[in-house]
């Protein structure tokens, strides 16, 4: 049932082996697929950091609605949610920077057999790119899904936080179509409400998703190019 | 009979993924998922994001973002030249001279950073060189500041604790406050090698610096007092209850932020560094949390845990001897693992044990954060070792046999705690309540 297929074919297919068919191309035409693919690495490498950026943004948001939440402790007003908000803020910050940490090295990995002699460290390295895609694509599937569930069963929070209900809609047009945009937004009132869970998990979505792609892109560099996009791995 | 297949299986395809180079979060997720299909019916994909999503967007877990940052921005100011010029003239007073400074200096950061790596470059960058122009032995300069850069991990602000704290659930508050006095004896405990060398070794004594006024003496240290200020606010914010662990780690970064200011080292490229960096080191944490968060859910469900936990209790082993048992074990398991990937592993296991035998579990933190701090410093995998390898150009073996000594006054420092155990216990008991 999780698998059910798309276009004709199960999802694993086009999640799992369609990249690993992809990656086996690439390694077989190299230099042709180097031509081809550069351009597309240039703008990845963009998304990565400008999905870095906003992970940054959303710590400083941390930051500040700590802050808030202590100077209203201090002069007696309540801010109701505060803590959800900053929750929500840390997982966004989390899954935000996950492709962006990838590439710079900050992820650590046991590197016994990477740096036994060269043999290893190419194939052992081809080994856990390959392996870690795979888990990453299981993790933004679900991810994905768990997402969509949320919206689907209108999961709302469990605490006191709520959103004005502008901000909902202005998501729901992005994936409505035009037509209905004007009977959408006359439908919405500047009231709040409940924060539903689906918003504060679309950096989980987007941020695993990330994550797998950035992670069968290194694969796909590594193997036409030798060397994987991350550089320099931890002080 | 199953917990024991399960429990093999679990260990194969841990090791493989791990040693194979898996990152460490992401190879944690492949053997949860393993374990799950196997042992359960239960609907594996589901069950991970249920778990991850409640453990990454807790709210205790804020505190870490923030002290990583307030960390990554004090270690790109001019503290850690300061540093050096303000602690020299005071540790020449004591027997061993300036080689106080590598403790004294990783001590004060350790309050500042949570992180042991940090630590060592920041200290190392200006002590190695201004201790070898002074012409004291090479090995007890490498020595003492591989041992002493371990203190990061214990003195909060702590991240292996803020880990711990946030996977068994537990204060973090408390948890900081109870790494103050073990810390500071622990930071006693290495000068008081130094001390010994200085009254066995007096051939190896280099030549004494001129004194100096005490005016003099104030006036170079006038950039480490802010400093100091600043690691009290956040620690006594925390004791007196004015303060969770994440508004103290605000506190901490707006703070930094404005000695990094006065000192005129904030700029908009420092601030973008300081953050990006932090943003970074934080989500590769968070990756490892999440892993663990889903293995302890998969080992829940197999039943492991409880199983272990009633046949370590079936043996009847003391309290004492268990701990003997857990330091043998982390010991082995830090040679390969980093601190906080050892503790996130172990917790769903080790948890329900400890409280079986009925040791207190702030205690055992403190126990834990000593334990995997000689981890950092033993071969092949320790960390500490890596960087000072890289600072210095010196063979690994070769530093790792100078800080023999100061693993040897670890092993100390445990037993210590297990005689002494309100060395930890005493300081969180007698906070008070936070508020929120």
């Amino acid at each position: 049932m999780d698998w059910k297929p798309f276009i004709g074919l199960p999802l694993w297919f086009w999640l799992f082996v369609l990249p690993t068919i992809l990656t086996i191309a690439c390694w077989y035409l190299k230099d042709k697929a180097q031509k081809f693919l550069a351009p597309i690495w240039r703008v990845l490498n963009v998304i990565y950091t400008t999905s870095g950026i906003i992970a940054a943004i959303f710590m400083v948001i941390i930051l500040l609605l700590i802050v808030a939440q202590m100077i209203a402790r201090w002069t007696g007003v309540t801010f109701h949610g505060s803590t959800e908000f900053a929750g929500y803020a840390m997982a966004a910050t989390s899954f935000f920077a996950l492709a962006h940490a990838l590439n710079r090295g900050a992820h650590i990995r046991v590197s016994i057999l990477l740096n036994l002699n060269n043999f290893t460290k190419r194939w052992v390295d081809i080994f856990a790119l390959f392996v870690a895609a795979l888990i990453a694509t299981y993790f933004a599937r679900y991810a994905i899904k768990a997402n969509i569930f949320s919206e689907m069963l209108n999961d709302r929070t469990q605490g006191q936080d709520t959103v004005p209900q502008w901000l909902l809609t202005l998501f729901e047009t992005i994936v409505t179509s035009p037509t209905q945009w004007t009977t959408l937004w006359s439908q919405t009132s500047s009231e709040m409400v409940y924060t539903p869970l689906w918003l504060p998990q679309i950096p989980m979505s987007i941020g695993t998703t990330l994550l797998a792609i950035a992670l069968w892109d290194n694969l796909i560099r590594f193997v036409v190019l030798d060397k994987s996009n991350i550089k320099g791995e931890m002080i | 009979m199953t917990e024991i297949y399960a429990t093999i299986i679990f260990l194969i395809v841990l090791f493989g993924l791990l040693g194979s180079s898996v990152w460490v979060g992401l190879a944690l997720m492949g053997v949860a998922w393993v374990g799950l299909e196997l042992f359960t019916s239960r609907p594996a994909g589901d069950a991970m994001i249920t778990t991850i999503w409640t453990g990454a967007s807790s709210w205790t877990l804020t505190a870490l973002p923030l002290f990583i940052w307030m960390g990554e921005i004090l270690y790109r100011t001019r503290l850690s030249q300061d540093m050096f010029r303000g602690l020299a003239p005071w540790m020449r007073l004591l027997p061993g001279g300036l080689l106080h400074t590598n403790i004294a200096g990783c001590t004060i950061f350790a309050a500042v950073s949570g992180s042991s790596a940090a630590t060592l470059t920041t200290v190392g960058k200006m002590s190695i060189p201004e201790l070898r122009r002074r012409g004291y032995p090479e090995y007890m300069i490498i020595g003492t500041l591989a041992g002493a850069a371990t203190l990061g991990l214990m003195i909060p602000p702590s991240l292996t604790l803020i880990v711990y704290g946030v996977t068994i659930n537990e204060s973090i508050s408390k948890l900081f406050l109870a790494g103050v006095i073990p810390g500071l004896v622990l930071a006693s405990l290495f000068m008081s090698y130094i001390v010994a060398w200085h009254f066995v070794r007096k051939s190896e004594r280099p030549e004494a610096d001129k004194a100096m006024g005490l005016g003099d003496m104030f006036r170079e240290s006038r950039f480490l007092i802010p400093v100091l200020v600043l690691v009290f606010a956040v620690i006594g914010s925390m004791y007196f209850g004015w303060a969770t662990a994440t508004e103290a780690a605000a506190v901490g970064v707006i703070g930094a932020l404005v000695l990094a200011a006065s000192q005129r080292s904030l700029n908009l490229s420092t601030f973008y560094e300081s953050l990006m960096g932090a943003t970074r080191t934080s989500a590769m944490i968070a990756l490892i949390l999440m892993g663990a968060a889903f293995l302890s859910l998969a080992m829940g469900f197999t039943g492991i845990p409880r199983a272990l936990a009633s046949f370590i209790d079936g043996l009847g082993l003391s309290p004492i001897a268990l701990i003997a048992m857990l330091t043998v074990f982390y010991i082995i398991l830090g040679m390969f693992l980093d601190g906080i990937s050892s503790v996130v592993l172990t917790m769903a296991i080790v948890e329900p044990m400890i409280r079986q035998a009925g040791i207190d579990v702030i205690w055992f933190g403190i126990f834990i954060v000593i334990v995997v701090e000689m981890a950092q410093v033993t071969p092949p995998i320790g960390f500490n070792l890596f960087v000072l390898q890289g600072m210095t150009s010196h063979e690994i073996s070769y530093i790792a046999k100078t800080a023999i000594p100061m693993v040897l006054l670890m092993v100390l420092m445990v037993i210590i705690l297990v005689t002494w155990p309100e060395l930890a216990t005493w300081l969180p008991d007698n906070m008070r309540a936070t508020p929120g």
